[in-house]
């Protein structure tokens, strides 16, 4: 379990410094990062601590019946540090116009909040060592093997100690994990004349689970054979499986911005009530999943973490709010300010930005499509999407898709020979009566599986379009 | 104006510590970095104002005997510079001693300090504010285009590489870019198009923003609502020049990272000296392009940049490389070992990746067309190094068909067998289709830095599909 708080102080040791009219927020960071790089089974680089420490100030100055906001980050953290900060964030809020007709920062509350499990107490006490020790448990596997290798790979383990201070008082602080891996697996052999096959995964998880390593080498060199043994991907409008993998790049971008108070203020949020999803859709955005990598007690601006449904049975029902969206639409924030969204991923130095409007662990509610199995027997003939190239989701049509690395033909209800290459893709949402990824669910899978910003069983999409060679 | 901080302050700092670290391994090196810049991104809501973090740092690398060991510090007083050197010192104490690091060590010690002409950061901010008002009234003059966005921005950023073999070279980069967006709402959907730039330089990077590109774009937006999905299956293809920039960069670029050569992960490794496309067909990797995004002087490990030939007329000649590759593979660093910053790590990257002009004209590119589809304005791609297959996703298109330009079509996916649209390549349009457009590179997934992918119209077959 982890520790109601932490004895992190970033944002206390500069807000006590600070000589500002309100309001303003400072957000501190202290990360520490370990990693250790592989390539085949040898170990290539370690590197660690890399040690950053910084901060990010916000101010808000009423201006022209809204506000202007001024924000800065630095790692500089003396006096003179701190003054050049303030003077950059006032210089900066006078040529910012944001339309909120009031700022709200979260106060202090009274009495405790429940914990949420973010920080990997094991990993947080011996990072190098249990860095280490997880890429030998993911190695292992491969020991005596010819068929199936190891490519490379990385795991990055960054320990953080978070903080947040504000002019409305609070002052509050959490510690967390995150670790980042990417691994890689080749199949050799096998069908005469094929080239190598490879099964390459990037993901972002709260906790290094030791007993994890095994069997996601195990899955991996499943995968890997099956890109060698690929058969083209057929071509039409087919049912397609889409599992929590591959949801988890599809969705938070383009739910996190039309089903948000960003997307309402741009007009193109959905109305409320409008039926966007089939019925079997109730989509829920939950800031308190455990080991969700934007859960915690609260989001970066202090706002408790709940949750709050987006889609009931289809229907649109809330938005998603922060701060200065709150303030737009005289409605409260739900806790969905979060930092280390812009760029490229998940990143660990969260305090370089503010604080930015997006969904956090979006739970998909499980339905009554059972097993994967099940699902396949209900999908008939069409195909298992194991792995795009890259979906890169178009936040603004909703557009997606991209290559198939890997997926599976479904034949006659059952899961058949590996596919490769050609396209999948569709929109996420579109108007009520349109065909869209959300209202095209046929079926929703009973187990959900927590992947980055998803916790969701796999869907049963009852048609996408897919072009292959075949 | 603001005083522009100088890393080479340091350097007494920088200096001491490579003196320690050289009692206790063959090699060390320091690269520091610094960043300076601001930006404006504004839409018809609202307008953000942003200054660069002031964020700067320093990363030690030294041998270990077996492996490299790094350590890095966000803060260059002494005593943080100081402590890194102890950490890093901590990691030697307990490595396993062996023969010298691989690859020759960089003795480069160059300044390069040059500005812009015209350098963004010099100007009033206002000016930028008001070029983002233009754009967007530009935008919003086209009935229908209501939520538009555009962002500018400028960066100096500093690299300052010394090791322990005498190197110590400094650079400035001064960058400007932007993005501006068009969107179009219509009953609940959403379309969009846009217009990008970025390179080093400073304010003439903005002239791409004219009322007549900006108006295309708007009314190609508004257009796109009512388009056709892009069809699907395999067919002749014609890439617009920043998608066969694309193309040169995810497709074949990331296969001549020679660092997958000895993860024995490119399928392009065998192929070397090998011909794989017609004799039309020439890509490159440029770090000196002066309009590219992704130019520098010298490398992460101190190695100067240079034009490196990839494929030649057809043939496959040539691959990227840092000191410990090019040690490996018998030959000598090319300018391409490249950190995202000074937290990360050094990777072979590549810099500015272009297929080099043809000379056929795109109306005959066109004609040569019977069923295919024209790619627009590139929105994503990814690498498949060992499976040497490819993705690239675009924002818009036109169907062709017999030889005419026909209906817009909206976003669509690109994928095939690299080598396959290589051989298939029948067409590459005239120097003055050239573009070299601005993105940002991972190495898979993490690791962003800037690059330029570059070319004119690319004919050729794949497989697309709705995306």
């Amino acid at each position: 379990m982890t520790p109601p708080d932490s004895t992190a102080r970033t944002a206390v040791d500069v807000a006590d410094r600070l000589h500002l009219p309100e309001p303003w927020e400072v957000y501190g960071e202290r990360a520490r990062r370990y990693e250790v790089h592989f390539t085949g089974p040898s170990i290539e680089l370690v590197r660690g601590p890399l040690e950053l420490e910084g901060f990010g100030l916000r101010v808000f100055r009423p201006r022209d019946g809204g506000f202007g906001i001024g924000f800065q980050a630095s790692t500089d953290l003396s006096d003179a540090g701190i003054r050049t900060a303030e003077a950059d964030a006032e210089r900066l809020a006078p040529r910012t116009q944001f339309p909120a007709k009031r700022v709200e920062l979260p106060g202090p509350r009274a009495g405790a909040d429940a914990a949420v499990e973010v920080c990997d107490e094991t990993l947080w006490a011996r990072p190098m060592d249990s860095v280490q020790a997880f890429v030998e448990s993911l190695l292992a596997p491969f020991e005596g093997q010819s068929g199936v290798l190891p490519t490379f790979g990385s795991v990055r383990a960054t320990l953080l100690e978070s903080s947040v201070r504000n002019s409305a008082g609070l002052s509050t602080s959490c510690r967390h994990t995150l670790v980042e891996l990417e691994f890689a697996v080749r199949a050799v052999g096998g069908p005469e004349g094929r080239p190598p096959g490879e099964y390459w995964v990037n993901e972002t998880t709260r906790r290094l689970d030791p007993d994890r390593a095994g069997p996601l080498s195990e899955e991996m060199k499943r995968h890997a054979r099956a890109v060698r043994e690929a058969e083209p991907t057929p071509t039409g409008n087919l049912p397609v499986i889409l599992p929590a993998s591959v949801l988890a790049t599809i969705l938070p971008p383009v739910i996190g911005l039309r089903c948000s108070g960003a997307g309402r203020l741009r007009q193109m949020a959905p109305e409320p009530g409008a039926a966007l999803g089939s019925e079997l859709v109730t989509l829920v955005d939950d800031g308190r999943v455990p080991w969700g990598i934007s859960s915690g007690r609260t989001d970066d601006e202090g706002t408790i973490q709940r949750s709050r449904t987006i889609l009931d049975h289809g229907r649109v029902s809330e938005l998603l709010y922060d701060t200065r969206y709150a303030g737009v639409f005289d409605t409260q924030s739900t806790g969905n300010a979060l930092r280390g969204r812009g760029g490229f991923y998940l990143d660990w130095r969260r305090f370089l930005a503010p604080p930015a409007l997006a969904s956090t662990t979006l739970v998909f509610q499980p339905g009554s499509g059972g097993s994967d199995e099940e699902l396949a027997e209900a999908a008939g003939d069409g195909i298992w999407l194991q792995q795009f190239g890259s979906a890169v989701p178009d936040p603004l049509s909703g557009a997606f898709g991209g290559e198939v690395r890997i997926g599976y033909r479904i034949r006659h209800g059952k899961i058949a020979e590996p596919i490769r290459g050609g396209t999948v893709g569709g929109v996420v949402l579109a108007p009520p009566g349109q065909p869209s990824l959300i209202a095209n669910v046929g079926a929703v899978g009973s187990s959900p599986e927590l992947v980055e910003g998803v916790a969701t069983p796999a869907l049963l999409v009852r048609t996408l379009s897919v072009a292959g060679a075949a | 104006m603001e005083t522009v901080s100088d890393l080479r302050d340091s350097e007494a700092d920088f200096s001491r510590a490579l003196g320690r670290l050289a009692e206790r391994t063959p090699f060390a090196e320091i690269l520091a970095q610094a960043d300076r810049g601001a930006g404006v991104r504004m839409d018809r809501r609202s307008v953000t104002a942003s200054q660069t973090p002031r964020l700067k740092g320093a990363v030690i690398r030294v041998w270990g005997g077996e492996r490299w060991i790094e350590g890095a510090t966000s803060s260059l007083d002494p005593s943080s510079i100081a402590r890194a050197t102890d950490s890093v010192l901590h990691q030697l104490s307990k490595a396993v001693p062996g023969g010298p690091p691989p690859g020759e060590a960089s003795t480069l010690r160059k300044e390069w300090t040059e500005r812009p002409a015209r350098p963004v950061g010099d100007a009033d901010p206002d000016q930028l504010t008001a070029l983002g008002k233009d754009i967007l009234a530009w935008a919003s003059s086209v009935p229908g285009v209501t939520e538009s966005a555009v962002s500018l921005n400028w960066n100096d950023e500093e690299r300052y590489y010394l090791n322990s073999a005498g190197a110590k070279a400094y650079q400035l980069l001064c960058r400007a870019g932007g993005f501006a967006t068009a969107v179009a709402v219509e009953n609940g959907q959403v379309e969009f198009d846009y217009l990008t730039t970025g390179a080093v330089g400073g304010w003439e990077r903005y002239g791409i923003f004219t009322e007549a590109a900006v108006t295309e774009i708007a009314r190609e937006a508004k257009q796109l609502l009512t388009a056709h999905t892009a069809p699907a299956g395999p067919m002749e293809v014609l890439l617009d020049p920043a998608t066969a920039g694309t193309f040169a960069h995810e497709s074949f670029g990331h296969g001549t990272e020679a660092d997958q050569f000895l993860r024995d992960r490119s399928y392009l490794s065998p192929l070397m000296g090998r011909v794989l496309g017609p004799d039309i067909l020439t890509l490159v990797d440029d770090g000196t392009r002066p309009e590219g995004f992704g130019t520098l002087r010298f490398d992460d490990e101190g190695t100067p940049t240079r034009r490196n030939l990839l494929i030649d007329k057809g043939r496959f000649v040539g691959a990227l490389h840092d000191r410990v590759t090019a040690s490996a593979l018998r030959t000598t660093p090319t300018g391409n070992a490249r950190r995202s910053d000074f937290l990360s790590r050094l990777f072979v990257r590549m810099t500015n990746t272009y297929i080099e002009p043809g000379d056929q004209t795109l109306e005959e590119l066109v004609q040569e067309v019977k069923d295919g589809v024209l790619l627009e304005h590139t929105t994503s791609g990814i690498e498949d190094p060992l499976g040497g297959q490819m993705q690239i996703k675009v924002k818009k298109g036109r169907r062709i068909e017999h030889g005419r330009l026909t209906g817009l079509v909206k976003s669509m996916a690109l994928s095939g067998k690299v080598l396959d649209v290589l051989r298939q390549v029948r067409g590459v349009s005239r120097p003055t289709d050239f573009v070299m457009t601005p993105g940002f590179c991972g190495k898979g997934h993490t690791d962003s830095l800037p690059v330029g992918s570059g070319g004119t119209y690319l004919l050729s077959t794949a497989v697309v599909g709705p995306a």
